[in-house]
Parts: C-alpha cells; sequence; structure tokens
C-alpha cells in the first residue's frame, strides 16, 4: 500500500464574525457592540488520500467543502487538527505547497483579466519555472484537450465562462501539480465544455498519476470521474466510500415498469396481488411498476415472474441514481443532528 | 537575483502592458494630472500674486512653481497605492488566488507598482521634467540642474517609492481585520497630502509640528526628493536625508512582514 500522500486528522476550522442586529436600528447597534459568532465550518475531519486517487468531494451548500480546499491548499490556517499534503503542512510552508498543488476555483479567475490569454501562461511558466521543453508539450497537450488555440490572443475579459474555465483548468496544470483542487469547476457550464473538462482531467490522472481532489453539486462529474467519494455536512464526514461501495449500500434498490399488451383479466389481477411479498407494486394506467431491493431477489426473476402472468409490451429498469442516493445520505443525516 | 527578476519581473511588465489597454482611460488620466497640476500652479500664483513679500515659507515665486510641478510628478509617481489592492483582493475573495501560487504576495504588490511607477515616470512625468527644465532654464533664467543633484533626486525617489509602498502594505493588512478599507484609504490620502508636503511646502507649518515630522516617515515621500531637486540642503544634508530614507525603508519593510506572519494566520476568504 503506498503512502498517504493528503492527510487530514481531527480538522476544525472555526470563523468568528461580528455579529449582526436585523434591521437599520440593528445595523446602527452593530456599531457598537462587540459581540462576535462563532461559526464551525469544518468540525473534526479526517480521511487519507492515495497519490493518484481521484475523489469527489460532496456536501450540501455550505457543507464546509471549500473551506477543506482551502486548508489543504494553504490559504486557511485550521483552528485545531493537523492537515499534510504531500509531506508539507500547507498554512506553515504554503510557498513551498504551493509549487505541489493546483487549483480551480469555479467561481474565481487566476487569469490576467486584461491582458491576452497567452500572457498569463507566460507569467506562470515563469513562476514555476517550467522548462521551455515542458512547457511547449505541455501546452500542445492542452490546446489538444482543451481547445485553448481558439481564443489565445484574446484578452481574458472577453471569454465566455466556458472557455475562461477551460483556460483556468490548463493554467492549474501548466507546472503538472502533484495534487490538483478543483473547487465546482463544472459550475455554469454546457455539456460539450463540461466534457472536455472532464475529459482533460481524466487523462491527466492517467498519464501523471496526478491525484484529484473535486467537490461539485453536478454528481455526473463524480460518477464518471472518481473512484472513491467523501460526503460532509455540516463540517462533518458523513460518509466516505468507493462510489461501487456506496451505491451497494444505498443502490439497492430498483424499479422496473411493464407495460401491458392488453388489459389484464381479473384473473391475472388476483395472480399478480398474490406475488406480494418482497415486491412492492404500484398500479398504473397502462401497466405496473414493480419496486423491489436488489438483494434480495434479481431483476430477471421479477421479470419472469410478471412475464408469467401477462404478456408484456415494454419493460423499462430503472436503477437509483446517485443523485437520490446522495439526496438520501444529505436527508438522513439532517434526521439524526435535528 | 536573476531568477528572483524573472518571476515577478512579468508582474511589472503585465502592468505596464494593461496601462495601455484602455485607450480612454490612458488619456483622461494624462488629461487629468495635467487639470490637477494647473489648478494647483494657478492657486500658489494667485497667493505669491497677493503677498507682499516675494518669499513665501522660503521660498520664491520660481521655486514654488517648481515645487508645484515637481511634487505634483513625484508623488504621482511614487504613491501608487497598493492598499486599495489588497482592499478589493481582500473583498472580493481573490487573495486566495495569490495565495495558491509559490510567490511572495507583498513582493508580487511591489512589482506591480514597480510597474505603474515605470509607466508614470514616462507618461507624462519624463516629459514634464523635460518641459519644466527648459522652461526653468529660459523663463526663470535658472542653472541647469546639474547631474549630481539629479542623480542624488532619483535616488531619493526611488526610496519614496519604497517606503510609501511599504507604509501602504502595513496599511493594507487592515483590510485583512475589517474586511473593507475604502473609507479609511480616503482618510489616508487626505492625511498624506499634508504630511508628505505634496498640498503645501512642509516649511510653511509651525517649527514645532515641523520638528515632529522629521521622526515620522511622511516627509521622505514626497518632500525630501524635492528639496533635493531644488538644491535645498547642502551636501552633507542630502546624504543623512538619504540615508535617513533607507533607514525608513528597512523599518518599514520589517514592520511589515512582522504584521504579515500575525495576520496570516486569520485570513478569511469572502465569497464562498
Amino acid at each position: 500500500m503506498s503512502e498517504n500522500l493528503i492527510e487530514l486528522n481531527n480538522v476544525c476550522k472555526e470563523f468568528v464574525t461580528a455579529k449582526h442586529y436585523p434591521g437599520f436600528k440593528g445595523a446602527v447597534k452593530g456599531l457598537f457592540s462587540k459581540e462576535t459568532v462563532t461559526k464551525t465550518a469544518v468540525d473534526d475531519i479526517s480521511f487519507a488520500i492515495q497519490e493518484g486517487e481521484m475523489v469527489g468531494y460532496i456536501g450540501s451548500n455550505g457543507a464546509g467543502k471549500s473551506t477543506t480546499i482551502k486548508m489543504m491548499s494553504g490559504i486557511l490556517t485550521p483552528t485545531s487538527g493537523s492537515c499534510v499534503v504531500n509531506g508539507l503542512e500547507p498554512y506553515r510552508e504554503r510557498k513551498k505547497n504551493a509549487r505541489n498543488i493546483g487549483v480551480v476555483f469555479g467561481q474565481r479567475t487566476q487569469l490576467w483579466w486584461d491582458l491576452p490569454l497567452g500572457e498569463t501562461y507566460t507569467v506562470l511558466k515563469e513562476i514555476y519555472e517550467v522548462s521551455k521543453n515542458d512547457f511547449e508539450e505541455r501546452m500542445a497537450f492542452f490546446n489538444d484537450v482543451l481547445n485553448l488555440q481558439e481564443f489565445m490572443h484574446s484578452t481574458v475579459r472577453t471569454l465566455s465562462l466556458g472557455q475562461r474555465m477551460r483556460a483556468d483548468l490548463a493554467a492549474a496544470l501548466l507546472h503538472n501539480p502533484k495534487v490538483l483542487y478543483l473547487d465546482e469547476p463544472t459550475i455554469g457550464l454546457d455539456v460539450v465544455v463540461k466534457d472536455r473538462i472532464r475529459q482533460a482531467i481524466r487523462e491527466i490522472n492517467q498519464n501523471y498519476n496526478t491525484t484529484v481532489i473535486l467537490t461539485t453539486h453536478d454528481l455526473n462529474d463524480i460518477e464518471e470521474l472518481c473512484q472513491r467519494i467523501i460526503i460532509i455536512d455540516a463540517g462533518k464526514k458523513i460518509y466516505d466510500a468507493t462510489l461501487d461501495q456506496l451505491k451497494c449500500d444505498y443502490g439497492d434498490s430498483c424499479s422496473v415498469l411493464f407495460e401491458w399488451k392488453q388489459n389484464l383479466d381479473s384473473n391475472q389481477e388476483d395472480m399478480l396481488q398474490t406475488l406480494g411479498g418482497q415486491l412492492v407494486l404500484h398500479k398504473q394506467e397502462k401497466g405496473i411498476q414493480v419496486c423491489f431491493s436488489k438483494k434480495e431477489c434479481s431483476v430477471a426473476e421479477v421479470i419472469a415472474k410478471i412475464m408469467g402472468i401477462a404478456e408484456v409490451k415494454d419493460v423499462q429498469i430503472k436503477e437509483t441514481e446517485l443523485t437520490d442516493i446522495v439526496k438520501r445520505i444529505y436527508q438522513g443525516s439532517e434526521g439524526k443532528t435535528v | 537575483m536573476k531568477k528572483y527578476l524573472r518571476i515577478y519581473w512579468p508582474f511589472a511588465a503585465n502592468q505596464i502592458k494593461s496601462n495601455f489597454v484602455y485607450k480612454g482611460r490612458f488619456y483622461l488620466f494624462i488629461l487629468r494630472k495635467f487639470l490637477g497640476m494647473f489648478i494647483y500652479y494657478y492657486l500658489w500664483m494667485a497667493i505669491y500674486a497677493s503677498a507682499s513679500s516675494g518669499e513665501l515659507g522660503g521660498f520664491s515665486r520660481s521655486e514654488m512653481i517648481l515645487y508645484v510641478f515637481m511634487s505634483y510628478t513625484i508623488s504621482d509617481m511614487v504613491m501608487v497605492g497598493i492598499s486599495s489592492e489588497i482592499g478589493y483582493d481582500v473583498t472580493d475573495g481573490s487573495v486566495a488566488m495569490s495565495l495558491t501560487k509559490p510567490i511572495d504576495y507583498r513582493t508580487r504588490l511591489v512589482f506591480k507598482s514597480l510597474g505603474v511607477m515605470i509607466y508614470r515616470a514616462v507618461v507624462p512625468t519624463l516629459f514634464i521634467w523635460i518641459g519644466l527644465e527648459i522652461y526653468k532654464v529660459c523663463k526663470l533664467g535658472m542653472p541647469v540642474t546639474n547631474p549630481m543633484t539629479m542623480t542624488a533626486t532619483l535616488l531619493s525617489v526611488l526610496f519614496s517609492f519604497f517606503i510609501y509602498i511599504f507604509f501602504d502594505y502595513c496599511f493594507g493588512m487592515l483590510a485583512f481585520v475589517t474586511t473593507y478599507i475604502f473609507g479609511m484609504n480616503i482618510i489616508k490620502n487626505a492625511t498624506l497630502n499634508f504630511l508628505t508636503g505634496r498640498l503645501i511646502p512642509i516649511s510653511f507649518f509651525p517649527t514645532a509640528l515641523q520638528k515632529i515630522f522629521s521622526f515620522l516617515p511622511f516627509t521622505a515621500m514626497t518632500y525630501v526628493p524635492v528639496m533635493i531637486y531644488l538644491g535645498k540642503y547642502s551636501g552633507m544634508q542630502v546624504l543623512e536625508q538619504l540615508g535617513k530614507q533607507a533607514l525608513w525603508v528597512v523599518v518599514l519593510y520589517l514592520f511589515g512582514s512582522f504584521l504579515w506572519k500575525k495576520i496570516e494566520r486569520r485570513i478569511v476568504i469572502l465569497g464562498g
């Protein structure tokens, strides 16, 4: 088993802000009060990530995802606990750590706003001391996957969101970092651009064994890219396992939709009723929906049973989608904390 | 050193390039500067016209003309605010992007300002200085500035630049504490207009105040280089003033490092 590249142990982060009061009177009162509110954004999180892993880090809005990423990239200092990335404590050795990481924050850009896009890359080349050969090789790769050349000479402020995002990803990868943090990299992008970005991330991971940590609200990103998933809620880690494990744990429910060739007679109706047991039946206008747990019986069995009763025109199998699973986990944790 | 320059120089160079990006801004900027200078010039001329003696605060009318243009151009060149930039960085949270790079935040800001300074040194300062030198010799009948004085002035301007920028960096650290700095910046600028001698030469202030000012870094930001240029200091005094400026550069640099160490730990990134 290889060494852990990233290790977080009991990391907490608290923010202290001045207390604000509602209304105009409150605003004035706020000027004179010294009361503060402490908000725990990250609460006792521990996990370890190995080199080359692609991990989806998800949670509802405000769960503390970005805060964790910022601690791992050395911008924020944890209130307590330890965080080690590639043998360094990011916030103690920020500049050294910065050489090992690439960061994309979906809502910010690191590109040079007023200048043609190409300028940004030349600056980054100097900052990270990328050799000429490496630079050319990587730029060629980015051009290839992300199609940058069509807007290489446009000023950054004139780029569309999709173009900017692609350019930003290339900027984060130019120095071939060991770890890539992506904080909502596909926010607000169309399907084609999303696809390109995923493609680039996948190739980088395969070619350079780059470790990728990805936060997103688009679970398709996770499904296409990550092998592992960490879910946090209200600053606490609530789930950490491989994607397959997650599906096994939560994705066992399955439903099959049958459409009858012709209406059932009363005899067939009775036979359906006797099925019962592990199968939950929902009658529909022209057919029936059968819900069951995959742990108890297989799809083939269910289909065979129903086809034995009546002639079927059409069958649709619906597995639980990741979205539903995650929704269930979020809701489950809310139920626990309330 | 060479490596250092290779990493940080692009920040200065790009700042110079950015200044040419917006054409309208380019011309309006120059126009605004000339407007400011001439308002200031006519104001002083009116004061001298109505004064009973030809000398005010130790300045003859001709010297005051030089003072007006020199102090205006020097403070314009030297006072490239970084605290407002820190303020923006903090308010919209983009400081996060700077901190994920293997570069020093302050050095980056200093080089950016250096870019602006170089830009302003050429557009339009250099041309004003040449014009002023011609005016000085042809119209005011004063001798050509000797190379020694010019060198000392330029050196002093460079020190002024670093004093101001390191001071402004310390001031900008407030942005991390208060998360908003715009108002304080306006107060700071208004105060500095007085304390640096940009608005009124320091010699117009009461002696007691002048004594206090000599212990503060502000006169070293504009007043000192202008006085060197005007030849108001003797050779030894020039060296003394330059030494004092160098000392302020070091002190403010160290103080800035100290503040950053304190503040780095409690940085908050706004806006998600």
